[in-house]
């Protein structure tokens, strides 16, 4: 299932070229190459789902690969999210002493990169993959599984705040849509704290600002 | 068998081969050279720049790969009048299927003989390989000599003392050397298994040709006729309209494989001329065809009709047709948002990641069919063929839970603890903490194979404040199926 790549720009409320074409500098939903992401969130806040929409456009790209440390990703939601299966490699390594060498390897050959970060993995580690992605221009999206990044190191940053799925009452019905409250921090939020309100529905995410600077604004992601 | 003629750049009736010159491609590297040019140290590959600085007397010529192809056209069809299987690989080089017609001359030998004599007609300076398949015929034809022009290959023991380069590929030779491994015969003894796991497809291929199996095309069925055609009326007498109608013709004939995700590897090209007369050509390529490729050999195939010594193309073109053959989804045509040099660079990052993680460590997926997540998914190893699934998506699969997909998915259910009151679910313990549930669905009863001693479950998606899971209570026991992340 590929999703739209359409977006809405959210001044006009027009469409616009999809990511990748579009001559307009990257909002913060669209992840630009080289910069990194941090995702913040336990299990079933729907970063998993965030990061995959992060991820889809440079899918159109190329070939790109997830860092599975847990071993439970299940590759059917990032299809839903736009992620063609031919363009999506998984590396399952939970070895804290390879986890840099990996990443490294990645960073410097695919399109993009999403990766769980395992407890333990130093700073001057994270620091580096962030170095090389730079260099690299290969956007990279990091959820850490326990501790936090290091300071500086991720352009955007989002932080799970809240989740309320609908579809479901006293036993009737299945999950449809949710909507999560994230805030978003880092270069790419302005510098500036702003709290997000996300409507996930099928691998489709419409984004509205909540509060921050700006007027609200509403626009599809993938 | 394959025909070859070496330097057939600098066949051209501007260039006297005795003198100091060289044929450079659009790229600017060194395609031809006469032999005091190659004397003085020019070599095949080099850069124009490079070998004018090794041989500064030397006059460079730009290659025109059409005018070759016209002069090489009496020499394909002299050939086709012996043995009619011709496939034009370039100006200069046509691969001939021996088999049937060894039959009809009674012998490899009497027949070679036949062609052999038939191109010293054409002045000689040709060379002929003779072998079981296209790879070894190519490379026997390049140990040909002017003395001994035929060069046959009897065994396996001519590629095993071929050299690495060879396969065509400067960074897997280089890695080959690197291991030791210098010909071909030591890469045929290296165990299959060991060369796929580390170089992926690429390796299996090289280990196949090493092994004496030529490149095999990994054929795919598709559902449409593939044959593209083009109709003229009038009928198009000038050689720019017939260029503009190669271009298009190949752009149509790869459009329609695209979405298959197939490219060819040999096309036959038909013409007919206004006066009824029909004439067929066929190319191959080691490579799939691009649709730039194609484009360029069907130009060469007109202009060599149209201008040849031959009939020609009487009246002008009415009908231009190619049909496609030896569909294979390997080298595909890439889309215009696709990077063919990052894919490169791609997998040779997952190559180097397969060393670290090992090769059950670096997968793909593609769905199949079942009822839970963990069932749709089918992993298999980066690099490998993807092993068909027996399940069938489209089938029903009842208690299947309906989409979206829970993102998060553990190989195995793990236990979780729900607390029920009066069959309700109530609350989920998440680590240390019990969480009331918001909302859920379900029970969905899943029919357990009883012949297995595998008991029924049943299934909730259960809503929390923090997220939603998907879990089943089974003999009793409760446990996490998946999460939506």
């Amino acid at each position: 299932m590929v999703a739209s790549l359409e977006r809405f720009d959210h001044r006009i409320g027009h469409p616009v070229a999809p990511l990748g074409r579009s001559s307009e500098p990257p909002g913060i939903w669209a992840l630009a190459p080289g910069q990194v992401a941090g995702l913040d969130g336990g299990p079933g806040s729907g970063m998993t789902r965030l990061g995959w929409s992060l991820l889809a456009p440079h899918a159109q790209r190329g070939q790109v690969a997830y860092v599975d440390v847990r071993g439970w990703m299940n590759p059917a939601a990032a299809w839903e999210s736009g992620i063609a299966p031919d363009r999506l490699v998984v590396v399952r390594c939970d070895d804290v002493t390879v986890w840099g060498r990996v990443m490294g390897a990645l960073v410097a050959g695919v399109h993009g990169l999403f990766a769980e970060v395992p407890a333990g993995v130093r700073d001057p580690v994270l620091r580096t993959v962030g170095a090389r992605a730079r260099t690299s221009g290969t956007p990279v999206i990091l959820r850490p599984l326990g501790g936090a990044l290091p300071g500086g190191l991720a352009h955007l940053r989002i932080e799970a705040r809240s989740v309320a799925w609908d579809g479901v009452e006293g036993g009737h019905g299945h999950l449809r849509s949710r909507r999560m409250g994230v805030e978003a921090s880092g270069k790419a939020a302005r510098g500036m704290q702003q709290t997000i309100e996300v409507v996930d529905g099928q691998g489709a995410h419409d984004v509205r600002l909540v509060s921050g600077v700006g007027a609200p604004s509403s626009r599809r992601l993938a | 068998m394959c025909v070859w003629y070496p330097e057939w750049a600098l066949r051209r009736p501007d260039v006297s081969p005795e003198t100091l010159v060289q044929v450079v491609d659009a790229a600017g590297l060194v395609v031809a050279r006469s032999v005091p040019t190659a004397r003085a140290g020019v070599e095949i590959g080099m850069h124009r720049r490079t070998a004018e600085a090794v041989c500064p007397a030397v006059t460079t010529l730009d290659q025109d790969a059409t005018l070759e192809m016209l002069r090489f056209e009496p020499i394909v069809e002299a050939i086709e009048s012996l043995v009619p299987r011709v496939e034009v690989v370039a100006p200069g080089e046509v691969m001939v299927a021996l088999s049937g017609a060894i039959t009809y001359y009674g012998g490899e030998e009497t027949l070679v003989g036949r062609v052999d004599g038939e191109l010293d007609r054409f002045g000689g300076g040709h060379r002929i390989g003779v072998a079981f398949g296209p790879f070894s015929a190519h490379h026997a034809a390049r140990r040909a000599t002017d003395t001994v022009p035929v060069r046959r290959v009897e065994d396996d023991s001519f590629l095993e003392n071929l050299d690495v380069s060879t396969l065509g590929s400067d960074d897997l030779a280089a890695t080959f050397r690197w291991l030791g491994i210098r010909t071909l015969g030591e890469v045929a003894q290296l165990p299959i298994d060991a060369v796929t796991a580390r170089f992926g497809r690429r390796g299996a291929d090289a280990h196949e040709i090493a092994s004496g199996v030529d490149r095999t095309v990994d054929v795919r069925a598709i559902p449409v006729d593939p044959c593209v055609s083009m109709e003229f009326d009038p009928p198009i007498l000038e050689m720019e309209q017939a260029a503009f109608a190669s271009r298009d013709l190949a752009r149509r004939l790869i459009e329609r494989l695209a979405p298959h995700g197939v490219a060819p590897h040999r096309v036959v090209v038909r013409a007919r001329a206004a006066d009824g007369t029909e004439r067929t050509r066929t190319w191959r390529s080691v490579d799939p065809f691009s649709d730039g490729a194609l484009a360029e050999r069907i130009r060469w195939q007109l202009r060599a009709w149209i201008d040849g010594v031959s009939a020609g193309i009487r009246g002008g073109l009415v009908r231009l047709e190619a049909e496609p053959s030896e569909l294979s989804g390997s080298g595909r045509q890439l889309t215009l948002a696709e990077d063919a040099a990052g894919a490169e660079q791609a997998r040779r990052s997952l190559v180097e990641v397969q060393a670290l993680a090992g090769s059950d460590g670096v997968l793909v997926a593609s769905e199949q069919g079942g009822r839970d997540p963990v069932d749709r998914i089918l992993w298999s190893r980066w690099g490998e063929d993807t092993a068909a699934s027996a399940r069938d998506v489209d089938a029903p699969w009842p208690g299947r839970i309906p989409g979206p997909a829970p993102a998060l998915v553990p190989p195995d259910p793990v236990p979780f603890s729900v607390r029920f009151v009066d069959g309700i679910p109530d609350q989920v313990r998440l680590r240390a903490r019990w969480e009331p549930v918001l909302s859920w669905a379900g029970p969905w009863r899943a029919v357990g194979r009883w012949w297995h001693g595998e008991s029924h479950a049943d299934r909730y998606q259960i809503v929390t404040s923090v997220g939603a899971y998907l879990c089943e209570i089974r003999d009793g026991r409760t446990w996490l199926l998946a999460v939506y992340d």
